[in-house]
């Protein structure tokens, strides 16, 4: 290409360039300074002079506060416990009602995906002064049962309609030329269809578990003590009171914990996408 | 195998199967364990929550039924009518920016660009990432006195002589609370425009330019209303969550200055949580049911609607 159309077309989409720079530095600069925050020693962390961007001493010290904090190891193995749980019990019971709704014909069927649908949108701040009594009742408020009972309230209705949608797209002929050939029913779903509906399995496993790990308001209501805290709660409690913050450990704590949400992000973007688009659009 | 079962109908083996095999009865099957689990853990604590908000239910303390006391006691109260204002105030500014800014982002991203896939996946994370230590960061950056944005524009730039008083003053507290949430939820909006925009065939706005059509009279005649089911959906869904939000005004200001950032979820913890009374917090749950009836009807005849288009 000669260089002087080569050029023209760069100035052409110079703007476009110079505004998706913009957008994405506010999208993602508070990142950014929370990480550069988070390696700055106490006293730099409230001075600005100079190049602020970059820390002038760099040092791992609020990582060392946030590892010798007694309960964070505790907390960050709860989120990891709880949402694996609450993960494989949503999915569970979601690739079941899913499919249910999309592929069986039976009474019901339609109002079932409607009322689904229907408690996918409740939001979370609806139901939480009921279920603290109710867990309470049951003698469950305080621990870790009580998120797993409690997450998948919110869990089920998406993944459901995420999966119904996604297994609604697949052919029926695979499992039906398999019970032709002697397979029972279970066994057909189980080792034909399932596995093609497995990216729509994964994409509600990804959305489920990112989904505990993120949660702030049951585990704040429904478990109490240190030793059953989440990240969330957790870090919270440690590092913010009435009205002081430690900013450098908190920033140090806030960077860690958000760590493995951004490692699974990274691993299966494309899921991630897919379910965004489908959760909105079903199907 | 099939036919072995069938010869012997009086086994229970042979019933199971058939209950296994038959649509009607392997729906209810495999629908009952999600069925009993909404049932105990949402439609009974429904009914519940309207039972309690007609009790003075305490912590601690035996119920006895008071009728509408509490919803009365609310009407009366500053702290439900600010409650109710500032929801409305949060929702409907964060849903107009999100829209506008997910549609321009949408049409922005509609193109060949380089970095095209380092940038969409990046352009997430705001909406991936864990809301609570994301908005620990902002609560950061809108630091009373150490906020990097005042910095930047009293003392580095001198664009402003005072520092904007983000968290302190009772408006400026507002739109920091809209504008977290327009930041976490303007990637979602454009991502789902953009995957609408482009299901749209690249024939038919062919055929307008070629008729004449200016790129923006071609998006809004053409494009816009083949994505408005998308849009519709999105924004409902988006409302509903929007109104019952806890975590922002909770990790960035505790409801306050005076009240002016509280919402419905963080109002009703702090009547029944901590201050014990649960009736009343169940009250401020339950004002909510009527608008998201109203929403959840629009979005089920939204959704219906996009569906007999597909």
């Amino acid at each position: 290409m000669d260089s002087s159309r080569l050029l023209r077309k760069a100035r052409k989409s110079l703007p476009f360039y110079l505004l998706l720079g913009a957008v994405m530095a506010v999208l993602l600069f508070p990142f950014y300074w929370g990480l550069v925050t988070s390696l700055k020693s106490d006293i730099d962390i409230y001075d600005f002079t100079g190049n602020f961007l970059i820390p002038k001493r760099p040092n791992l010290a609020n990582y060392d506060t946030v590892f010798s904090t007694p309960r964070y190891f505790t907390w960050f193995w709860n989120t990891l416990y709880v949402s694996t749980v609450t993960t494989t019990i949503s999915v569970a019971i979601s690739v079941m009602a899913g499919f249910a709704i999309a592929r069986l014909q039976f009474r019901g069927a339609a109002l079932a995906g409607t009322l689904i649908f229907i408690t996918y949108l409740a939001p979370k701040g609806f139901l939480f002064v009921p279920l603290a009594q109710i867990l309470n009742n049951w003698g469950l408020l305080g621990g870790l049962p009580a998120l797993m009972l409690t997450y998948p309230t919110n869990l089920i209705p998406f993944c459901a309609w995420l999966l119904s949608g996604y297994f609604a797209n697949l052919p029926h002929e695979p499992e039906e030329c398999a019970m032709v050939d002697g397979a029972s029913r279970i066994g057909a779903i189980v080792r034909i269809t399932l596995p093609m509906a497995l990216p729509g399995i994964i994409t509600a496993a990804i959305f489920s578990f990112t989904a505990s790990w993120n949660e702030l308001l049951y585990s704040i209501v429904f478990v109490s003590g240190e030793q059953n805290k989440m990240l969330t709660n957790g870090v919270i409690g440690a590092f913010v009171g009435g009205d002081w913050f430690s900013w450098g450990p908190l920033m140090a704590a806030s960077t860690l914990s958000s760590l493995p949400i951004a490692l699974l992000y990274l691993l299966f973007t494309d899921r991630f996408v897919s379910g965004i688009t489908a959760g909105s659009t079903k199907g | 195998m099939d036919f072995a079962t069938r010869s012997q109908p009086r086994s229970l083996g042979s019933t199971i199967s058939r209950l296994l095999h038959k649509d009607s009865s392997l729906g209810y099957i495999l629908l009952s364990p999600g069925f009993i689990f909404l049932t105990v853990m949402m439609a009974y604590p429904f009914f519940y929550a309207v039972y309690l908000s007609f009790t003075d239910k305490q912590i601690g303390a035996p119920a006895n039924f008071t009728g509408l006391l509490n919803y009365t006691k609310l009407l009366s109260t500053t702290l439900f009518s600010k409650t109710v204002l500032n929801s409305v105030i949060y929702t409907t500014f964060a849903l107009i920016l999100k829209f506008c800014g997910g549609l321009a982002l949408g049409v922005m991203l509609n193109r060949q660009f380089i970095g095209q896939r380092v940038v969409r996946a990046l352009l997430l994370l705001p909406w991936i990432m864990p809301t609570v230590f994301s908005t620990m960061i902002w609560s950061w950056i809108f630091h009373p006195t150490f906020s990097i944005i005042n910095d930047i524009l009293v003392t580095k730039t001198g664009l402003l002589s005072e520092p904007v008083p983000f968290l302190l003053d009772e408006t400026w507290a507002m739109a920091s609370l809209i504008f977290i949430n327009v930041w976490r939820g303007v990637p979602f909006f454009g991502i789902t425009f953009l995957a609408a925009i482009q299901s749209v065939s690249p024939e038919i706005i062919e055929a307008s330019k070629i008729d004449g059509a200016s790129p923006w009279g071609s998006f809004w005649r053409i494009t816009f209303p083949m994505i408005l089911p998308v849009v519709v959906i999105v924004m409902l869904i988006s409302t509903i969550g929007t109104l019952g939000d806890f975590d922002l005004p909770f990790l960035l200001t505790r409801g306050g200055p005076n009240n002016a950032t509280t919402l419905f979820a963080l109002t009703a913890y702090t009547l029944s949580l901590q201050s014990g009374m649960i009736g009343l917090g169940a009250a401020v749950t339950m004002t909510m049911f009527p608008v998201l009836v109203v929403l959840v009807i629009v979005s089920l005849i939204s959704v219906r609607r996009q569906q007999q288009q597909d």
